[in-house]
């Protein structure tokens, strides 16, 4: 993989320069048109259908008519009250968890830190699912105990959806806390402030920024996450169930449309504020700074440990009573084992897997070429077009997956549009997911190509190379393992993520985790269990596979003499 | 150069991929409000009489497929109604959407069952039906209902679930049967009574007996076909018809005027009334309307009546449920849904 570049007969050089622009801008079309048409026009449709009433009429009356109804303003309600003790349970959890894994000389911290993972790799439902069997009117904590624990409703999401957003929190988190300057710690030490002190005057302030990242994050995760409360809220109605509800069930775009817009508002923000922070989050770490060492300290690493394994106690309890409960032949009332939950009586049996497999692929591979072109072009652009499509590239993040997958219907199931052939297609599906991701994907990517420093770009250029070959024997092998944590990054997401497909699925090409969705809806949590065993288990290996690659790789590399 | 390649052909696999579209020769789309499993069953039976034709089915509650019919109106995706609610169907906006059709075999079929101008024709049906999990019931020392109005006793409070009215075509069909029982006025403070000791509203129909079963709640409301499942998985369920008489509905078929693949759905509806869908209606719904359909040992021994006719609420007035079904269904959102 040495990036060499053979020598050629020199070209006219102005002819190079013609096809390198023609080359930036063909690729700066392929990749804007696509988030035009993908993310843009979606956007405005929802937007647009927010307006119209079903009899035809413009202006605001659609919204007039929700916002008059008790019952929406109590689902608006509901949505915060349950979005805002998430978010606080979830931080301070996800705070004190990483603070042990970075800050203290506990053991098994690697253990730890691939366990508050696990609900990465899963539909977000199973959270739930797993909290009923534990936990349920007749799960086995009430049953065990004797105790008439009802679970359905507020604090079924609530528990649900931490458990669901922490891996998120923990991630921003961590990174916040991995760094600091220990010369701050030392000064403070000699000038004698206690611990407690120095946590409230250096280390809190100092991973401010992360604290405030990981909060919007893990609200507008649990705003827009519809899984869990379709399975645990029982009446306790959200706006992202109810969105599903009016739209899925019910037919009722403009009514959707309105709640997709009321849900755009707090989301958007959340995004936007968390990326306007990022970016004044800089200053804090110097090259004068001196890296964290740190210390034993038998009685803060027991408790360290102590709350670690607690938190990865209740994180892999739930992922391993789902696992169990797929095996179990009648729960609660007889507990042998059988695989007869494995043969899926659910539309289309087990097909669905293999269609998010294939989905995923698409998805995978697709995504990389979007986001990768997006990265490069990015990069070759004068700097205010460059801003306009960061702001393109990143603006995904902010729209919630129910509204980005209602968008679609509206603009892809109109027979008027030169593109309906698509809708009803596993292409649909692979294309949502790869702009619903499109914001990581390209973060990802643009870190990774940003890396690569501009004078391979002259030197390549000097040699004679136009810029497409620049792109493919000097860029692309620099950021191949980025490419291949983008693909596996989009792989795993589209396995899993149910909120804008479920308004894009047929009867031909049904999903995974919605499969898992009409399971539980039809009263089969079992055999909701054992599909989402099915999902995780694909998502492991494809995970595995990964891994094994990256260190084979790494491997040869040791062994290759340097040069 | 391998290595290109396969690139190439990985791009190729996808363009091949991207061109995959849903409708072809040889396969239908049908929508249907069966249970999931039931619908499987039938369709691998008809696998084996047709192999030539794929049948792609949407699944959902009643209410939501009528709704979800409605809103693809300006351009449906299926060719086929199949096993959906009468009540809910016999709608002008729906009824305008069928192609008359006479299948194979419709002529055995009561005029009851059968719509005069062809457009429906029921082959199964359901009534209503409460599950009553018996563990659950000794556990907590609760009497075992045998009426509606043995629910209202306050002991039940918090223990019975039942299907939402807006959105399950069972949970529409026993509020209808009790407003036509009790008449509005009474009907409607029936159901307010029942609300205080409801635990839930459940999309689904079958569900609420799913709960019951698994213990979560000790009494699901449902349709009786539900409650004999579960007691042939195995669950400690006793199935209970109320005693007032158990509100009934049809499931009807009906084929698409906007039939992309009119001749295999034909040939998929003439299968509805063959002996070998009959034989399945006997092992898997409490009514048929088709001759040939016995309910089988197991079924009869799981406390389905062998005369269905003696339980049920005869005055049953599909036309009105019809008829009122949307301003019932809205009232119902207003006064009793939470």
């Amino acid at each position: 993989m040495t990036a060499t570049v053979p020598a050629r007969p020199s070209p006219a050089p102005a002819r190079g320069f013609d096809t390198d622009r023609l080359a930036v801008w063909g690729l700066a079309a392929a990749v804007v048109v696509p988030l035009l048409l993908f993310v843009a026009l979606p956007l405005f449709a929802i937007l647009r259908t927010s307006f119209i009433t079903p009899e035809g009429d413009i202006g605001l009356a659609n919204y007039a008519r929700e916002f008059a109804s008790p019952k929406f303003s109590r689902i608006v309600a509901n949505s915060f009250a349950v979005s805002l003790t998430t978010t606080a349970i979830t931080v301070v959890m996800a705070y004190l968890f990483a603070y042990a894994l970075k800050r203290t000389a506990m053991p098994f911290k690697r253990t730890c830190g691939a366990i508050a993972l696990l609900p990465l790799y899963a539909p977000s439902l199973v959270q739930a699912l797993g909290i009923l069997f534990l936990f349920g009117r007749n799960g086995i904590v009430n049953r065990t105990f004797d105790l008439d624990i009802d679970i359905y409703g507020f604090w079924g999401i609530v528990i649900a959806d931490v458990l669901y957003s922490f891996p998120h929190a923990f991630l921003i988190l961590s990174a916040a806390l991995a760094v600091g300057d220990a010369r701050l710690y030392e000064s403070a030490r000699m000038l004698g402030a206690g611990s407690a002190r120095i946590f409230r005057t250096i280390t809190l302030p100092s991973t401010r920024f992360g604290i405030l990242s990981a909060i919007f994050v893990v609200f507008t995760i649990v705003i827009t996450d519809f899984g869990n409360p379709m399975v645990i809220g029982a009446d306790y109605t959200v706006l992202a169930t109810e969105i599903y509800n009016q739209v899925s069930g019910q037919g009722r775009m403009e009514l959707g449309a309105v709640i997709g817009v009321v849900l755009l508002v707090p989301a958007a923000i959340a995004v936007i504020v968390e990326r306007m922070i990022m970016r004044g989050n800089q200053a804090s770490i110097t090259d004068g700074s001196q890296p964290l060492s740190i210390g034993r300290n038998a009685r803060r690493d027991r408790v360290a440990l102590a709350y670690a394994a607690v938190v990865c106690l209740a994180i892999a309890s739930i992922v391993a009573i789902v696992f169990v409960a797929s095996f179990v032949t009648l729960w609660p009332y007889n507990m042998h084992l059988s695989f007869r939950h494995y043969r899926f009586e659910v539309q289309n049996g087990i097909a669905p897997l293999w269609t998010s497999v294939v989905v995923s692929l698409m998805a995978a591979v697709v995504g990389v070429v979007a986001t990768v072109s997006a990265a490069c072009v990015s990069r070759w652009l004068k700097p205010l077009h460059a801003q306009a499509l960061y702001f393109m590239s990143v603006l995904p993040a902010a729209v919630p997956g129910m509204v980005l997958g209602l968008g679609y219907i509206l603009v892809f199931n109109d027979p008027a549009n030169p593109l309906e052939f698509l809708y009803g297609t596993l292409a649909i599906l692979a294309i949502c997911n790869v702009y619903h991701y499109h914001a990581q994907g390209y973060l990802i990517a643009s870190t990774s190509v940003g890396q690569v420093s501009r004078v391979f770009d002259e030197t390549s250029t000097c040699l004679g190379a136009g810029m497409l070959r620049t792109l493919r024997s000097v860029i692309l092998p620099i950021v191949a393992p980025s490419i291949a944590s983008i693909a596996v990054f989009y792989f795993v997401r589209s396995m899993v993520t149910l909120s804008a497909v479920i308004f894009l699925v047929t009867p031909a090409t049904q999903l995974a985790a919605v499969s898992v969705l009409l399971l539980d809806d039809s009263g089969n949590q079992n055999q909701a269990a054992a599909f989402s065993v099915c999902i995780m288990l694909i998502v492991a290996a494809a995970l595995g596979l990964f891994h094994g690659l990256a260190g084979l790789r790494a491997r040869r590399r040791a062994q290759r003499p340097a040069g | 150069m391998t290595k290109r390649n396969a690139g190439w052909r990985l791009l190729c696999a996808v363009a091949l991929l991207l061109s995959c579209t849903a409708a072809r020769a040889g396969e239908i789309t049908v929508y249907t409000a069966l249970e999931e499993d039931d619908a499987r069953v039938y369709l691998a039976s008809f696998a084996k009489a047709k192999p030539d034709i794929k049948v792609n089915l949407l699944r959902l509650s009643t209410g939501d497929l009528v709704a979800r019919i409605l809103a693809e109106k300006a351009n449906p995706r299926h060719d086929v109604v199949w096993g959906t609610a009468l009540t809910q169907l016999n709608d002008p906006r729906l009824l305008e959407m069928a192609e008359p059709y006479r299948p194979a075999g419709i002529d055995s079929v009561k005029s009851a069952f059968k719509d005069p101008a062809n457009r429906w024709f029921a082959t199964t049906g359901y009534f209503a039906g409460f599950c009553v999990n018996t563990e659950e019931l000794r556990k907590r020392n609760l009497p075992m209902p045998t009426s509606w109005q043995d629910l209202l006793n306050p002991v039940y409070k918090g223990q019975i679930v039942m299907p939402n009215a807006a959105s399950s075509g069972t949970g529409y069909l026993q509020i209808v049967s009790l407003l036509q029982m009790k008449g509005e006025e009474k009907g409607w403070q029936f159901l307010k009574d029942l609300d205080r000791n409801m635990a839930q509203y459940i999309k689904s129909g079958s569900r609420p007996c799913k709960m019951a079963a698994t213990g979560e709640y000790a009494i699901g409301l449902s349709f009786a076909f539900s409650g004999v499942k579960q007691i042939m998985e195995g669950y400690p369920i006793k199935l209970v018809i109320p005693s007032e008489g158990a509100g009934y509905e049809i499931e009807v078929s009906m084929l698409m005027k906007s039939s992309r693949n009119k001749a295999d759905a034909k040939q998929f509806l003439d299968w509805l009334l063959t002996l070998d869908a009959a034989k399945l209606y006997g092992e898997r719904s409490e009514m048929s309307s088709v001759p040939g359909a016995k309910p089988t040992e197991a079924v009869l021994k799981a406390g389905l009546p062998a005369d269905v006719s003696t339980v049920l609420f005869k005055q049953m007035d599909f036309e009105a449920s019809a008829k009122n079904k949307d301003r019932i269904v809205a009232e119902w959102k207003q006064k009793i849904e939470r």
